[in-house]
């Protein structure tokens, strides 16, 4: 049956009628804030400047020009590469434990994965309590193996407060990839590695040449998931260290938190987090190819 | 280990456990969805006492013709009307929700909206619905350094017209004169004082009259163990009760000094010290060699505190003094009625520790002559309410000398004296066995304070400071620290207009005259 042009302009007018709601609401929550910040961006509002006016370029130059941008910038991208590395290999060493046969297994796998599911600002303001010098459990099991009073003040000591954070992070978020990497391997034919074995490959040819091309893809996205939630991170550094002392551990997400809602400098802001997603967007797509062209060679 | 810190740890262990094992929580409601109604008197679960006594207070009539009167008869015309009242979360917000709203509601069928907020969005909510033309908010409480933020930005209504209508003139006279100072901007009067906040130096008397204490202290500086008046003299009684007592857990001092507030200890020592803000040109003058001076004293100052003080804030203090394991401390008023446990057994101070130190407690200014007369509140009208006229009778309401007389002495509430009326309250005098030398005090305070720097910008300017300093107490110089802080606040004077700074500094200087720099 051949449908007449205007029976099949009906048709096709159904199917527009059909996703207008979702595609509306996709442009009302997502497309038009972020065409609006663009707008906002080239202009000054602020605080004493309700309605803005044209500005150029002004905020961007500013915010490339401006110093606690690339501090900040900095910190959080030493947060990503510390924290996700870390992350990754603690994830992996854990999945491949718990892939094989382990007493107890049934009980650990849910207490590993218990981190991720509390909200990142409880387990800031816990890890806070933790790293108290002179209440915190930290310091008195330190002192226990020192047998003298250990007064570090673990968040706001330059040398120690990094590693504060670190740990705080790379606590929470390893589980996420671990579940991840246990999901991955698990999808990993037995065969394949069984293989390999009677081939007489050794137990690391077996994981470099088998086991890690076969979970690659899964790890990848694993990789690029908690680098864009690490580039973000907020809400721990906020409890932690609210970014001090100074702006030591000031991440990017801190410092457009601090300039658009505690100083009301909302072009400023907007300028600041646009060029951070074109910054993002680079960032991922060469990450991406990368990983994508990984993948490739490995198989 | 002992016993407290084994129940810390085990309670931080156990808290971890069940927060594991709970849901995590929601995001946190938008602002419409955080409001809740005022709990009528007498319901609440548990606080009948508190609310009882509070309600005694309210039993007695207002003066005819006094402002409290006037405020009433006035909202009177808009019974059934609900204004939407900001308030900072928390304990402060005891005092609306408990006593102040379910009273105005009773007398004039005005209904108060509590709108509990984090005190920092105090600032940012009330611009953002500014900005959107929204008008939630009715009547705005804020702090008095934001004024001139929320006056230029349009935010604030002006008042002048309601006073002069409604306000019973001698009322105004009975304000403090420091804090009558700070209610206008550009000649026009934008919110009323509501907290007399001023630092004030605690210290333990039972320790400065120790006859052993004396004489140790005598053979070593060769003067007198007492109360300081200079910086100098506080490090030197800090270091000697600190030597004395730490192997007992007991320090000389404590302030605290995590950012956000430590700021305010730099303004009071600054300034009494000799430092300016800003030299003639507008130019930041914080890292002069009086700012590097006083900065450098705080730094080391820390050495004769409690380990880990960089990261004690309020309530740290608050639980290390209450112990009686500080010597002295200079923090905010309400210290010194629950060091003599006022309130204490109230169901809102539950949190509050016991107090160690009742009948052991010495005021006095800080060191230097000046405390600083730290952050405070004010309360103002939004320009985009609907009812304003409603707004301001609550707001003249609340601060009138009865209203505000009662409630700066409400346990839970955390207003303090700031009129004339409450600095010779004889009741208030009563309250404790050295009240009444509380109140001289605070009132000397608050004749002889130096206010927070109140110009446009001023958050920003106090936190490029605190910055700076927080840096300091990490190891950073504390020359190259307040230098980054100078540089970030010509960039802020730039930033809103050299000119317009300049004008609103002498502004701010002139209108505060001593209590700007002694």
């Amino acid at each position: 049956m051949t449908l007449r042009p205007h029976a099949r302009k009906g048709r096709h007018s159904g199917k527009y009628a059909l996703v207008a709601p979702a595609t509306m609401m996709i442009l009302c929550i997502a497309l038009f804030p972020l065409l609006y910040s663009v707008v906002v961006s080239f202009q000054n509002i602020d605080v004493r400047t309700p309605v803005g006016t044209f500005v150029g370029l002004k905020n961007y130059f500013d915010v490339l020009r401006d110093a606690r941008f690339w501090n900040a910038l900095g910190n959080t991208a030493l947060i990503m590469t510390v924290c996700v590395t870390a992350e990754l290999v603690l994830g992996f060493i854990l999945a491949q434990t718990l892939i094989g046969p382990l007493p107890g297994k049934r009980f650990i796998t849910p207490l590993l994965i218990l981190p991720v599911v509390i909200a990142p600002l409880i387990v800031g303001y816990t890890w806070r309590m933790l790293w108290d010098t002179q209440y915190g459990p930290i310091s008195q099991v330190l002192g226990w193996i020192a047998g003298r009073p250990v007064e570090i003040v673990w968040l706001a000591n330059p040398a120690t407060v990094w590693p504060a954070i670190f740990i705080t992070e790379i606590w929470q978020w390893t589980p996420f990839m671990f579940l991840v990497l246990l999901a991955g391997l698990a999808a990993i034919n037995p065969e394949y590695r069984e293989a390999a074995e009677i081939d007489g490959a050794s137990s690391w040819q077996v994981l470099r040449f088998v086991t890690l091309p076969l979970v690659w893809p899964v790890m990848a996205v694993a990789i690029l998931f908690r680098a864009l939630d690490a580039f973000k991170v907020f809400d721990i550094v906020f409890a932690l260290t609210n970014g001090g002392p100074g702006t030591m551990t000031e991440t990017v997400s801190l410092y457009a938190y601090s300039v658009g809602f505690r100083n009301f400098r909302i072009s400023y802001m907007a300028a600041l987090t646009l060029i951070l997603i074109a910054i993002v967007s680079v960032a991922i797509t060469v990450l991406w190819r990368r990983m994508s062209a990984n993948q490739e060679r490995m198989a | 280990m002992n016993a407290p810190k084994r129940i810390f740890a085990l309670s931080i262990a156990s808290a971890i456990i069940a927060t594991a094992c709970a849901v995590p929580p929601a995001a946190p409601p938008p602002a419409a969805e955080a409001t809740r109604p005022a709990d009528p008197v007498g319901k609440i679960e548990g606080q009948a006492e508190q609310v009882a006594a509070a309600a005694v207070m309210t039993a007695m009539p207002p003066k005819p013709g006094g402002s409290a009167a006037r405020a009433i008869e006035l909202a009177k015309k808009y019974a059934g009307v609900t204004l939407n009242v900001t308030w900072e979360a928390g304990l402060q917000s005891q005092d609306p929700l408990l006593f102040s709203a379910p009273e105005f509601e009773r007398l004039t069928g005005v209904k108060i909206n509590v709108i509990e907020t984090p005190f920092t969005e105090l600032f940012s909510k009330a611009v953002a619905d500014h900005q959107a033309g929204g008008g939630a908010y009715d009547v705005l409480n804020f702090a008095p350094t934001w004024l001139a933020d929320l006056a230029d930005g349009g935010v604030l209504e002006p008042l002048d017209a309601y006073i002069e209508q409604h306000m019973d003139k001698n009322d105004l006279s009975d304000l403090h004169s420091t804090y009558a100072k700070y209610q206008q901007w550009k000649g026009k009067t934008f919110g009323l004082w509501d907290d007399g906040d001023v630092f004030v130096m605690y210290y333990r008397r039972d320790w400065f009259e120790d006859a052993k204490n004396k004489e140790d202290f005598k053979a070593k500086y060769n003067r007198d163990l007492a109360p300081p008046k200079t910086w100098q003299e506080w490090d030197e009684v800090c270091s000697f009760f600190t030597e004395r007592g730490k192997a007992n857990n007991e320090y000389g001092c404590a302030i605290q000094r995590t950012a956000g507030n430590t700021y305010l200890w730099f303004y009071e020592q600054f300034r009494s010290n000799g430092g300016r803000f800003f030299d003639a040109d507008m130019k930041a003058a914080i890292n002069s060699d009086i700012g590097v001076k006083t900065l450098t004293d705080m730094v080391n100052a820390n050495k004769h505190m409690p380990p880990g003080i960089e990261k004690w804030g309020f309530v740290e203090v608050l639980q290390a003094w209450m112990d009686g394991k500080l010597g002295m401390i200079i923090t905010w008023p309400p210290i010194g009625r629950w060091s003599e446990g006022y309130g204490l057994e109230s169901k809102q101070l539950e949190w509050v520790p016991k107090t160690k130190v009742a009948g052991k407690v010495g005021y006095a200014v800080s060191p230097g002559g000046h405390s600083e007369l730290a952050v405070g509140f004010m309360l103002g009208v939004s320009s985009n309410s609907k009812n304003k006229e409603a707004a301001y009778a609550f707001i003249q309401w609340l601060t009138s000398p009865e209203i505000s007389g009662q409630r700066v002495k409400i346990p839970f509430a955390l207003r303090d004296p700031y009129r004339m009326s409450h600095f010779n309250d004889p009741e208030y005098a009563k309250l404790w066995p050295n009240a009444a030398e509380y109140l001289k005090v605070l009132q000397e305070g608050a004749a002889t304070g130096l206010a927070d720097l109140g110009i446009p910008g001023a958050r920003e300017y106090e936190e490029a400071l605190d910055r700076a300093i927080t840096a300091a107490y990490a190891g950073t110089d504390p020359k190259a620290a307040l230098d980054k802080a100078a540089e970030e606040w010509n960039a802020i004077t730039e930033r809103i207009g050299v000119e317009s700074q300049k004008a609103a500094y002498e502004d701010w200087q002139k209108r505060l005259g001593a209590n700007a720099y002694p």
